[in-house]
């Protein structure tokens, strides 16, 4: 008697990564807001402590539907163009 | 037993599955070539047909998996629409998957059916709706379960990440009465004719037996099921939920008599489920101390009319309905769907 596999795989697509700065002194800074408590919050302090430290300039917010969506292209494209640096966040 | 893909007896492969972690902590029921094809046809679909995908996960559903999940729960082969059309609702951008299937709130997830489809494969809309003892109830959602964690690896401790999670996560599936409705079915409600045959997929965090023996008009009683939906623990009292509430026993007679429709019931409820800043303040659920006016600074549950499901199921008798809070409008909505419309990707795995 034969075992089936309900399972499935994840579909395989080709993903290109950026490559990570080698230094973060007068980037540019994108975040990305999911919408969770206190991630606007937290994120604001973070471009302010990168800008002091390193200088970085805060260039946009891209500010998710919630934290359950994807981020859309339109976001996507806004910060590819706008920033050289992403940070997104917060989970809990 | 670890990498086995045959065993010599239906004990064995039972426990086969369980070590191969393809169940959902119950036995299932092992598929054959038959089984799997007959629940195929049942469905009307080809095996490498796609039903539904998350592409944030680059997970897809095929009716071949779909239809294995199904034989596992115990499906016959003509409740396969029902999880068909569960499984593409769940895949629709607007129920936004990833969160009620992954969050810490470890949500249910509720089908509502409606329409022909439900008396004729039997599901229970009557008696312990929501309990034990019909098949086609306990296995429909019980599918779409497998099928979560299976197809959509949506696994306990890796992508669903519920705290508690609830008991409903192993199947809840109910279907409306037909018959004696005080207003029009959920589906008829949003947009189907009263003909077709719909489910309704929605994410709940629990469920709530909301009691009044005594209430001789709509108001008391909905004044009941305000307060429900309101409690201070509820995930969502920042105007932006959706919440189902189900009407049964002498609570949907009352209504029915009173000559009240679905939206006024709806709109009593929006102006009524609120709680006052101060209350929000004092249970931490805003920051800060309490100020000013805020003993009588309401903030409202629901937005809009819309945002309460309403739905009629469960035995003649008794003073019982239920509200079943959601899990936020924000991150997700309730998505309804035809059963018998065709998938929504017919492109072949």
């Amino acid at each position: 008697m034969k075992l089936f596999d309900p399972t499935s795989t994840p579909v395989l697509r080709e993903v290109k990564l950026a490559r990570g700065p080698e230094r973060l002194d007068g980037l540019r800074l994108g975040l990305v807001d999911n919408t969770k408590f206190n991630s606007d919050t937290l994120l604001a302090k973070l471009a302010e402590r990168l800008r002091r430290r390193h200088g970085m300039q805060f260039a946009l917010t891209s500010r998710k539907r919630s934290p359950s969506h994807e981020i859309d292209e339109r976001a996507i494209e806004a910060l590819r163009s706008q920033a050289d640096l992403v940070i997104s966040g917060i989970g809990d | 037993m670890a990498g086995v893909d045959e065993a010599p007896e239906v004990a064995a492969l039972i426990e086969a599955y369980f070590h191969a972690g393809w169940t959902d902590g119950l036995p299932v029921v092992p598929p054959t070539e038959a089984s799997i094809a007959a629940m195929l046809a049942g469905a009307g679909l080809r095996g490498d047909e796609v039903v539904g995908e998350i592409a944030g996960r680059n997970a897809e559903v095929t009716a071949e998996k779909l239809a294995i999940n199904a034989v596992l729960a115990g499906c016959r082969p003509e409740y396969a629409p029902v999880v068909a059309a569960a499984v593409r609702a769940l895949c629709a951008p607007d129920f936004a998957y990833h969160g009620p299937a992954s969050s810490t709130g470890g949500s249910a997830i509720v089908l509502i059916v409606g329409g022909p489809i439900a008396g004729r494969i039997g599901l229970n809309s009557g008696n312990n709706a929501f309990g034990q003892g019909s098949r086609p109830n306990a296995t429909i959602g019980r599918a779409v379960r497998l099928v979560m964690m299976n197809a959509l690896n949506t696994r306990p401790g890796l992508l669903d990440r519920a705290t508690l999670g609830n008991p409903g996560k192993y199947s809840f599936c109910f279907a409306e009465h037909e018959d004696g409705h005080p207003w029009e079915p959920l589906h008829v409600a949003r947009g189907l004719a009263r003909e077709d045959s719909a489910v309704t997929v929605y994410a709940s965090n629990s469920l709530y037996q909301v009691y009044n023996q005594l209430a001789a008009a709509p108001e008391p009683l909905l004044l009941c099921m305000a307060d429900a939906l309101g409690n201070l623990g509820s995930p969502n009292l920042r105007g932006f939920n959706e919440s189902l509430v189900v009407f049964a026993g002498e609570h949907a007679d009352l209504l029915a008599a009173s000559g009240w429709r679905r939206k006024d019931v709806q709109r009593f409820l929006v102006e009524h489920t609120r709680r006052s800043v101060a209350d929000l303040k004092r249970a931490g659920r805003l920051p800060g101390p309490v100020a000013g006016a805020d003993e009588t600074t309401w903030r409202y549950v629901f937005e809009a009319p819309d945002d309460i499901l309403i739905a009629f199921a469960g035995g003649r008798a008794g003073s019982w309905s239920a509200c079943l809070p959601g899990w936020g409008k924000k991150w997700t909505r309730s998505v309804t769907v035809r059963v018998d419309a065709p998938p929504v990707n017919r492109r072949t795995a």
